[in-house]
């Protein structure tokens, strides 16, 4: 009778998408501890600074190269798109780490382009595989990278590294705007990480404005008190679920 | 602060330029369901006459119709093949997935009228015309759907024959959804759409097999107490 083979059919696909899922969730797993390491990395020891982000390398590569590659695998020959949901989560997560290990270390992030390149694969034939990586999940991605640098801007103002904070912050202004200017992109997800995107970048403005106006008149150390009595709204957590 | 900044022109403007190359694709398969949306409510309101005419004939005449109008369903589809680019019908299917499960309905209620047997996926699929497609083809998942929408409207011709006066269409109906249902058993449904639907289905059971108890009790069915898989369900009532 056909149902047996349509139950077959289904069965095929639940396993392969739970697989799928399964993978997702190592990768942000790994994607968060790579970026509570990065978070660590500010600190005035260069030789720390340098086996963190040594570290958080070696950790990228590996995710790309076991848990992304796992996934690409499962993928072959598959409509990508039909398990993109299964994914994505992992997906922006790992951008998310990426683009901020990136930052760190250069001051700028890689284009979409550059990291679809490192998600190219080979099998043992030398036949090349790719995990489809569209590029909302790339923007996904870089909205929650956002969310680090206004961690990561408020920490560097309590190591009292004032300079480092107008750079964030004038970073992640730009990504705003980047974002404010895309048209007609009708994604709820979008259009929600860039209301918290909006929030982080207002918090960080917050920061530059008190170092400007209190600047000179407390130490820089006690800076950080000042601030975060000035503002009491939440920490919002973008979470990943 | 005039010229251009890097993360505007490296991250954003290439972005800008993929959201609007989709929207020209979803554009044109919106075009395109317009075309296929008109024979599929055709089809549906030729079909009603199910519920309004007992006669053999005029069924007939309806199921021919409906086979004609279904080749426009298949030229829509074939231009919908031709705009999706490979291997990413599922990025773009929300557009046509409500209406292809209405299609697979129609479709399977035309040969369910012709032939009272349940139409394979192929048959489904070769009806709509997305059978041997480079980029499109019959999910699975539609398909089922499809005929548990079928399963609804056989609900309401069950009740609506025996208003006629024809008392073996329910027997023929009954049996038939009980084997519908016995299929869907085999499957291991996720707690998704295609489940809720499924689950929905036994109401519809239900409701078949009280017209069958009412033809039974009353003697009006020929083979009443034959026993066949269409009334040994019956003790439940």
């Amino acid at each position: 009778m056909m149902f047996k083979e349509y139950a077959a059919q289904l069965d095929d696909k639940h396993d392969k998408y739970e697989r799928i899922v399964k993978h997702s969730r190592d990768i942000t797993i790994e994607s968060k501890r790579i970026i509570f390491l990065l978070h660590n990395s500010n600190t005035d020891i260069e030789s720390k600074r340098e086996s963190i982000l040594e570290e958080a390398d070696t950790r990228l590569k590996a995710v790309i190269d076991i848990n992304l590659r796992a996934v690409a695998e499962e993928l072959r020959d598959e409509d990508s798109y039909q398990f993109l949901r299964a994914y994505t989560n992992g997906l922006q997560e790992f951008i998310e780490a990426l683009t901020f290990y990136q930052f760190i270390k250069n001051d700028s992030i890689d284009n979409w382009e550059k990291i679809n390149n490192l998600l190219k694969y080979q099998d043992e034939y030398g036949s090349e595989f790719t995990l489809v990586f569209p590029q909302y999940e790339y923007i996904l991605g870089i909205a929650d990278f956002t969310g680090e640098l206004m961690r990561r801007c408020i920490n560097t103002l309590g190591v009292g590294n004032i300079e480092d904070c107008f750079k964030l912050c004038n970073f992640v202004r730009h990504i705003n705007t980047g974002v404010l200017g895309l048209m007609s992109h009708g994604s709820k997800e979008l259009s929600r990480k860039a209301y918290v995107l909006r929030q982080s970048l207002e918090k960080m403005e917050l920061v530059c404005y008190n170092i400007q106006i209190r600047g000179t008149e407390i130490p820089k150390h006690m800076l950080l008190n000042v601030i975060e009595s000035s503002h009491v709204k939440d920490d919002v957590d973008e979470g990943f679920y | 602060m005039s010229t251009p900044n890097k993360i505007i022109t490296e991250i954003f403007t290439p972005f800008q330029d993929y959201i609007n190359a989709e929207q020209d694709i979803r554009e044109e398969i919106r075009k395109i369901m317009k075309d296929i949306e008109k024979p599929l409510r055709e089809i549906t309101t030729i079909l009603q006459v199910i519920h309004r005419e007992p006669n053999c004939e005029q069924l007939n005449a309806a199921c021919l119709n409906a086979r004609q109008i279904f080749e426009e369903v298949r030229q829509g589809y074939a231009a919908l093949d031709n705009i999706i680019p490979a291997n990413q019908y599922y990025r773009y299917n929300d557009h046509w997935r409500f209406a292809t499960q209405r299609l697979c309905f129609l479709a399977a209620l035309v040969v369910f009228i012709e032939t009272g047997i349940l139409i394979s996926k192929e048959t489904a699929a070769e009806i709509l015309g997305i059978n041997d497609k480079a980029n499109i083809h019959l999910d699975l998942e539609d398909y089922l759907m499809g005929i548990l929408n079928m399963a609804s409207e056989l609900a309401r011709f069950a009740v609506n024959s025996v208003t006629f006066g024809d008392y073996e269409r329910p027997l023929q109906i009954s049996k038939f959804v009980a084997q519908l249902n016995a299929g869907f058993r085999l499957l291991n449904l996720k707690n998704d759409s295609l489940r809720k639907r499924f689950d929905a289905l036994k109401y519809d059971v239900k409701k078949i097999e009280e017209v069958v108890y009412d033809l039974s009790i009353r003697g009006l069915s020929q083979n009443t107490a034959a026993g066949d898989s269409g009334s040994n369900k019956e003790p439940q009532e």
